[in-house]
């Protein structure tokens, strides 16, 4: 797996949040795959996988961090989840909603919640786990652009991270800023 | 530009010179701002107190009540109802500003106003109950004044408005008062608006939703009595023949946009372009001067004096872009900040009028009543010195323009008829809708919103329902969306007009000396002159002994957006109208509201809203409405 790039995944600035959850409505939306007006007229459910959480001063949706030894995946009974193309995928329709998944996430990302319209037939609730999933059923694939939570956000403080990409970006200033210490000093 | 922002030919020619210019328009902002909250979109977001701001979760996970207690349902009204307070503090501003004129004329302290239609004046003394008798012409104008004033100020709030009950049918009345939403001074029920929606006031939403009905019917009574004193001031409108949209801003003259809402101001640049016609072709310009409106003010001197229509609310920043604008004269309402930025990229003068309306970036002239003609002279100046400035390397006319007929005021829509029928006027009219060559009126009133294409849903529904023999009336920036799109012309009439609507309204125009029919949509004045539908509507309902909610009369406003559209539709659904919304409005995170509005309301008034955004099916449910009304009077 040494060619395998590390995991996308979902950021957002605490600096930048104001806490008006924006980026949660959109995420239940785009996975109820309907509209806001559509949604409260028939009285759906909306599930959003993110939700805004505030510490002290600071305001920032938490969504789930797609892991590298992630502890869902180690947990996960029914092998619903695991790594799949840059993110922890995790598969509903294996998943039985024995909550492991989500007593284990550092970051409370997951939760196990019923979208079915209705009340199931008496035996099984229907309620799964539910987490990020950047997304990639909507767009069909992983585009940090298209994201429903980053093009939510009024103050753009969302965004997909690709980790190397930061990694390197990062790197390149540094030097920059060394580069032009150095030459300060050659004249 | 692959997005349709605009039905308006001259608006799809100016976008590329706007952004070519580096001028952000209305629809750059209106992207930028997307996607817009969906809490402030259902109206589900509350910030009366600083406690909040409060938002409730409209899918029923998180919070379902604002740190004080108040649920969705009582947070929808009170926005609701505060943006209605706003509409009508907003036309009845303009309306007292109106009636304290006529008081000052009455008093001749008003140098360059004078009552220009008298016979006005005394009917409406006549409709308010004031004896004339030994009284002179401005003797009766003070007595107007100060009875119309009353309708502000009234002490005793028991006591209907005058405009009030003295403009609408009596069973409408006696229906309105058994509610108790009948106003008593229009000030107090904006006040009462404020205070009932206080922190810790009025929680029960339908409670609310019937104070928002009272405070809607004070903006009637502001919007009734503001029409017919413009009218006695300023003369009541007649057929005019004129041209509409940004082809009326012309090269080789001083152009000058009078935007904005109040003919107080409009009327006297009018007035003072002419006497100082000559400083312009001196200054170069050989056309001389030419006055151009924009929005509603642009409606009210293009009624009265045929002066030509530029554009109408969303595209007003396309005025500037022509690069050969001078002046933009500004007094209150609808009129965008931007515009001091868009002048920043050309020679355009932005002039301010109004004490509580100053753009920074615009030059301010005072106008008061007293020194009106002094203060339009110091603008139209102004406007003669920027022309001198004018960059023709940044002139982008337009070469589109339609003609447009205009000033359908209720005495000139009688008038014609009375060509037909002399001894009964309405008769024509009402024997037309019976037997059913007319299937029914529609009004169309309201503003623009980038929502929707521009004029788009506008057009699209009167072309449906031209087709199926509906009467059509426009005020507003809808009916500048007809006269811009060509539909108020004859030629339209024999375009688009049903078999029957086409004979009845050749039948009148023919009658009436226009040798051709009347236009397919009349149009009768700016949106504080929605009052006039009323009045005709009054008087057909008078004449047959029913009340209002029992015609076959729907209203629609499809491209609505500011506050006084909320305080218009309201009152249209208090007075039993079927009224059309193509715009989403900020209340669907309340069940209950939307229920009441839709639905409730109408085993109250009679009428009801309905939300439709699709222009064919809104044709469609108006079209239903009015067959629905046919039924009921069994016709
Ligand atoms: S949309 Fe942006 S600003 Fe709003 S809560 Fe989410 S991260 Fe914060
Ligand atoms: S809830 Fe579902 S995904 Fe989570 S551990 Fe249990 S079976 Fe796996
Ligand atoms: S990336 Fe998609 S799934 Fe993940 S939090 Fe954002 S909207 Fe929700
Ligand atoms: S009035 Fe109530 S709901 Fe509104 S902001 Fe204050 S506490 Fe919140």
């Amino acid at each position: 797996m040494s060619d395998q790039k590390e995991n996308y995944f979902i950021y957002a600035d605490p600096q930048k949040c104001l806490g008006c959850k924006s980026c949660e409505l959109a995420c239940g939306l785009v996975h109820a795959e309907t509209d806001l007006f559509t949604a409260v007229l028939e009285g759906y459910k909306i599930r959003p996988r993110n939700r805004v959480v505030q510490a002290e001063n600071v305001k920032v949706p938490l969504q789930c961090r797609q892991c590298e030894d992630a502890p869902c995946a180690q947990v996960c009974p029914s092998g619903a989840i695991g790594q799949r193309d840059g993110m922890v995928f995790l598969n509903r329709d294996l998943c039985i909603g024995c909550k492991s998944c989500a007593m284990v996430c550092p970051y409370g990302a997951i939760r196990v919640r019923s979208e079915a319209q209705g009340k199931g037939d008496g035996r099984i609730k229907r309620a799964k786990a539910l987490k990020c999933d950047l997304c990639v059923e909507a767009n069909g694939g992983i585009d940090g652009e298209a994201c429903a939570c980053v093009k939510a956000c009024p103050t753009k403080a969302i965004a997909l991270v690709d980790y190397e990409d930061l990694i390197q970006r990062s790197m390149e200033a540094r030097a920059k800023e060394i580069a032009a210490v150095a030459s300060g000093r050659e004249k | 530009m692959n997005k349709e922002f605009s039905a308006d030919q001259a608006v799809k020619q100016m976008l590329p010179f706007a952004k070519k210019a580096g001028v952000e328009t209305v629809w750059d902002r209106f992207e930028k701002q997307q996607p817009q909250c969906g809490f402030g979109t259902l109206g589900i977001c509350c910030r009366i107190c600083w406690q909040g701001p409060c938002r409730i979760d409209p899918f029923g996970e998180g919070p379902s009540k604002g740190v004080c207690g108040a649920d969705a349902d009582t947070i929808v009204a009170r926005n609701l109802i505060r943006g209605i307070a706003g509409g009508t503090a907003a036309h009845s501003d303009h309306g007292k500003h109106i009636a304290l004129t006529l008081l000052e004329i009455s008093e001749k302290k008003a140098e360059g106003y004078q009552i220009k239609d008298e016979a006005k004046l005394r009917s409406v003394a006549d409709k308010l109950g004031l004896p004339q008798e030994g009284r002179d012409l401005y003797e009766v104008a003070g007595a107007v004044a100060e009875a119309t004033l009353e309708d502000f100020f009234r002490k005793d709030e028991s006591i209907h408005c005058s405009w009030f009950d003295k403009t609408l049918p009596k069973e409408r009345v006696e229906k309105l008062e058994k509610l108790g939403v009948v106003p008593g001074n229009i000030n107090g029920s904006i006040a009462e608006i404020m205070a009932r929606t206080h922190i810790g006031t009025d929680a029960d939403p339908v409670n609310l939703l019937l104070g928002g009905i009272k405070c809607a019917l004070a903006d009637y009574v502001g919007m009734a009595l503001a029409t017919d004193l413009s009218d006695a001031i300023f003369g009541t409108p007649t057929p005019v023949k004129t041209r509409a949209n940004l082809g009326v801003i012309k090269e080789a003259a001083v152009n000058i946009a009078v935007h904005g809402h109040n003919p107080l101001l409009s009327e006297l640049v009018c007035d003072l372009a002419a006497e100082l016609n000559e400083e312009a072709i001196k200054a170069g310009a050989k056309d001389g001067i030419n006055v151009v409106g924009v929005c509603c003010t642009g409606n009210e001197v293009m009624m009265r004096r045929g002066i030509p229509l530029a554009t109408n609310f969303l595209s007003q920043e396309l005025a500037v872009v022509t690069g050969a604008l001078d002046a933009m004269v500004v007094d209150v309402q609808c009129i965008m900040p931007s515009l001091a930025a868009v002048k920043d990229c050309f020679h355009t003068e932005l002039i301010t009028t109004m004490p509580t309306c100053k753009i920074s970036g615009a030059t301010h002239v005072e106008f008061s009543t007293e020194t009106a003609k002094e203060s339009a002279g110091k603008i139209v100046k102004l406007a003669i010195e920027a022309y001198k400035r004018r960059n023709p390397a940044k002139v982008n006319l337009s070469d589109i323009t339609q003609t447009a007929y205009a000033g359908f005021s209720t005495e000139a829509i009688v008038a014609a008829l009375s060509a037909v029928d002399p001894n009964d006027p309405l008769k024509p009219l009402l024997d037309n809708i019976v037997n059913g060559n007319i299937r029914g009126v529609v009004l169309f009133a309201g503003c623009n919103n980038p929502n929707v294409v521009q004029d788009h849903a506008f057009t699209a529904i009167a072309r449906e329902l031209a087709a199926k023999n509906v009467l059509m009336l426009a005020t507003g920036c809808g009916a500048g969306a007809f006269a811009k799109a060509g539909l108020m012309t004859p030629e339209a009439t024999e375009a688009y007009a049903g078999d029957t609507l086409k004979a009845v309204l050749t039948a009148i125009g023919e009658a009436a000396g226009l040798s051709g029919p009347l236009p397919l949509i009349l149009h009768m004045g700016s949106c504080v002159d929605n009052t006039r539908a009323v009045a005709v509507a009054t008087a057909l309902a008078n004449k047959i002994g029913v009340d209002l909610d029992k015609l076959p009369v729907a209203a629609s406003a499809p491209e609505c957006m500011s506050e006084k559209a909320m305080a218009i539709g309201t009152w249209a659904v208090s007075l039993g109208l079927p009224t059309h919304l193509g715009v989403v409005p900020q209340i669907l995170g309340s069940e209950l509201v939307t229920k009441v509005l839709t639905e409730g309301v109408k085993d109250l008034t009679g009428g009801y809203f309905f939300v439709e955004t699709e222009p064919k099916a809104a044709a469609a449910k108006l079209l239903g409405a009015i067959e629905t009304r046919r039924a009921g009077l069994g016709i």
